[in-house]
């Protein structure tokens, strides 16, 4: 490749633009998913205002560097001499532009019941130390705790004879873990601790009454009963012993934190 | 199709993480590049050794850059010429030893603090000691790129003021250049390749002495550095955590976890978990608190130590600056150090 090869003039001239191109549209991607309340599915509240800074970075950056190729454009611009290339040219901003374009056109998507249990829920998931307890206010009444609650309430007192007879109203999606029997369900949550990248599902199974339908996997329910101790794969369980299922729309914002 | 739609999720979350930090990563990078005079900064760095690597793998704590951010530092780092185990420490204790890393992981393991103190007091050791082990080989061509080799070959660090010993880290100078055609000497620069002469009579003016430039000079020269960073390195990002994320998805993570009871098994396994999950070191303890109930306290801080040295995402990056071989030996011992410390927790400790 030389200067005297037109084809590479061309390459030249378009290669900067295509740089420039990829960088704003990063920073357009990252706005747009905080815009339209898709950060919630990728990454933990914390980090939206360093995306919400960083994108409108990137859209400066790229912007600066669009205004400077126009305002140079007959002109040919040395290379910076500690510039090391990895890819052949143009090939770092096709991959990035390459994802941008998949980010626009691809929703992501809440996780389901199938994420769960490739990750390995089971009922053992009960009990881990992952969720941590935030601040704890023991006047909450029992029926105004959310799923994660009680899993984190059951994590700082883990005796499941502790709770029996009291009252459950919780929201979460439908798993059928393969150890567990029938006439029980699995209702769980995902908790995202930074980004999509490292979403755990917790839950408590569900003890249903004869005639109650098991819905199928990923559908949302409001459960209501009262808290029972069931034996479930050798291991005492702290369970909902259901009195109502409900179904639910899927939630604005379906992670908790 | 599910699968590959949770796949796309990850990855396009394990990005949009990370960009932030790569910005902040290689902003800073440019900063260093234009606002910073090497010439003073290299006369600063300890020409010992042991000090130097010691002091290099404390500098993270002032510049609070992740692994994503910390690989062009390190790599402006070397062409500038600051001594090797300086860039070493710095590369391998940078994404542990700053604030924000070390705050993130009080946070998370607030009931255990040893494991935050460890955490420090491992990776500032295992970083002293391989920048250390670095520091006698003085020639680096053997193990760094190309392309960096002769750049510095071209573009020798300034000389220290102090004489005292600062030639041990002159790169080895070849006899004067003729001006004939020399091999090696032209490098694809990042606009769209055109062959450029490395050689100090052709290099413009504006990279000999940069801190002297008007300011709207210097930040345009900040902005077109950043971008072409921020293509390189985002460019590798991307093929990284696809990687990460398909293993994600595809990799059983049960069958991870199955193995992580025994003091050994699961220091090993956590350090595999380390380089599978290529977690930021900013947000890597939340997720190695979720194995504090399955794992050893010894294999969570090899986790904590072991993963922001080394992950997918950074071997890309590192890949920029050093030849593979350097790389391997690099996460060899890296490795080792790792698991010789945290076994030793694991039997006589914990």
């Amino acid at each position: 490749m030389t200067n005297k090869n037109p084809k590479s003039k061309i390459l030249n001239l378009l290669l900067p633009w295509l740089d420039a191109l990829a960088i704003t549209a990063w920073g357009v991607l990252m706005l747009r998913y905080w815009q339209t309340n898709k950060l919630n599915l990728l990454i933990h509240p914390n980090f939206f205002g360093l995306v919400i800074v960083a994108g409108i970075g990137f859209i400066i950056i790229g912007l600066f560097k669009m205004q400077e190729l126009w305002k140079r454009r007959r002109r040919d611009v040395t290379p910076n001499m500690q510039h090391i290339s990895l890819f052949p040219p143009g090939w770092g901003s096709a991959f990035l532009l390459i994802t941008v374009i998949l980010g626009f056109i691809i929703t992501p998507q809440v996780f389901a019941s199938d994420k769960a249990l490739q990750g390995g829920v089971t009922t053992d998931l009960l009990g881990s130390t992952r969720v941590k307890p935030q601040a704890f206010r023991v006047t909450v009444r029992p029926e105004e705790r959310s799923l994660v609650d009680w899993v984190r309430t059951l994590n700082v007192y883990p005796e499941p004879d502790a709770y029996t007879g009291q009252k459950v109203k919780v929201q979460g999606f439908v798993i059928h873990p393969p150890d567990i029997g029938k006439e029980y369900l699995f209702l769980a949550r995902f908790v995202l601790t930074c980004c999509a990248a490292d979403a755990y599902p917790v839950g408590l199974p569900v003890k249903l009454q004869n005639n109650q339908e098991r819905y199928s996997p990923d559908t949302w329910l409001e459960v209501e009963g009262q808290m029972v101790t069931e034996s479930l794969g050798d291991k005492r369980k702290l369970t909902i012993a259901a009195t109502s299922l409900k179904k639910i729309p899927q939630p604005e914002n379906p992670y908790s934190y | 199709m599910n699968q590959l739609n949770n796949g796309f999720t990850i990855f396009l979350s394990l990005l949009v993480e990370a960009m932030p930090f790569l910005l902040l990563g290689v902003l800073f990078s440019s900063l260093l590049l234009f606002f910073v005079d090497e010439r003073k900064l290299v006369e600063k760095m300890p020409t010992n050794p042991l000090l130097g690597a010691l002091v290099g793998s404390m500098i993270g704590f002032l510049f609070p850059v992740c692994e994503c951010g910390n690989v062009p530092v390190a790599r402006r780092f070397l062409m500038q010429g600051v001594p090797t185990p300086v860039a070493i420490g710095f590369l391998l204790a940078a994404p542990t030893i700053n604030p924000i890393v070390i705050w993130a992981t009080w946070t998370a393991f607030r009931d255990q603090p040893e494991i935050v103190v460890l955490r420090v007091v491992f990776s500032l050791a295992i970083a002293t000691i391989i920048g250390f082990v670095f520091s006698f080989q003085k020639d680096l061509n053997p193990i760094v790129q190309p392309a960096i080799a002769r750049y510095m070959k071209f573009n020798p660090p300034a000389q220290p003021e102090t004489k005292r010993r600062g030639k041990r880290y002159q790169v080895q100078q070849e006899a004067p250049v003729s001006n004939l055609l020399q091999s090696g000497t032209y490098i694809l620069g990042g606009k769209a390749g055109i062959p450029l002469r490395i050689d100090p009579s052709v290099v413009p003016p504006t990279l000999i002495s940069t801190t002297s430039k008007p300011l709207g000079d210097k930040l345009r020269l900040v902005v077109d550095n950043s971008i072409q960073e921020l293509r390189e390195l985002g460019g590798v990002m991307i093929l990284g955590s696809a990687i990460a994320a398909a293993i994600q998805v595809l990799a059983p993570r049960d069958l991870i976890l199955s193995l992580g009871a025994g003091p050994i098994s699961s220091i090993l396994v956590m350090l595999i978990l380390a380089v599978v999950v290529s977690i930021c070191s900013t947000v890597d303890s939340f997720f190695a608190l979720s194995f504090a109930s399955t794992f050893s306290s010894g294999s969570l801080l090899a986790f904590l130590v072991f993963g922001p040295m080394i992950d997918i995402k950074s071997v890309g990056l590192m890949l920029s600056i050093f030849k593979p071989k350097t790389i391997f030996y690099l996460f060899a011992v890296a490795a080792q150090l790792t698991f010789l410390f945290t076994l030793f927790l694991n039997l006589h400790v914990f």
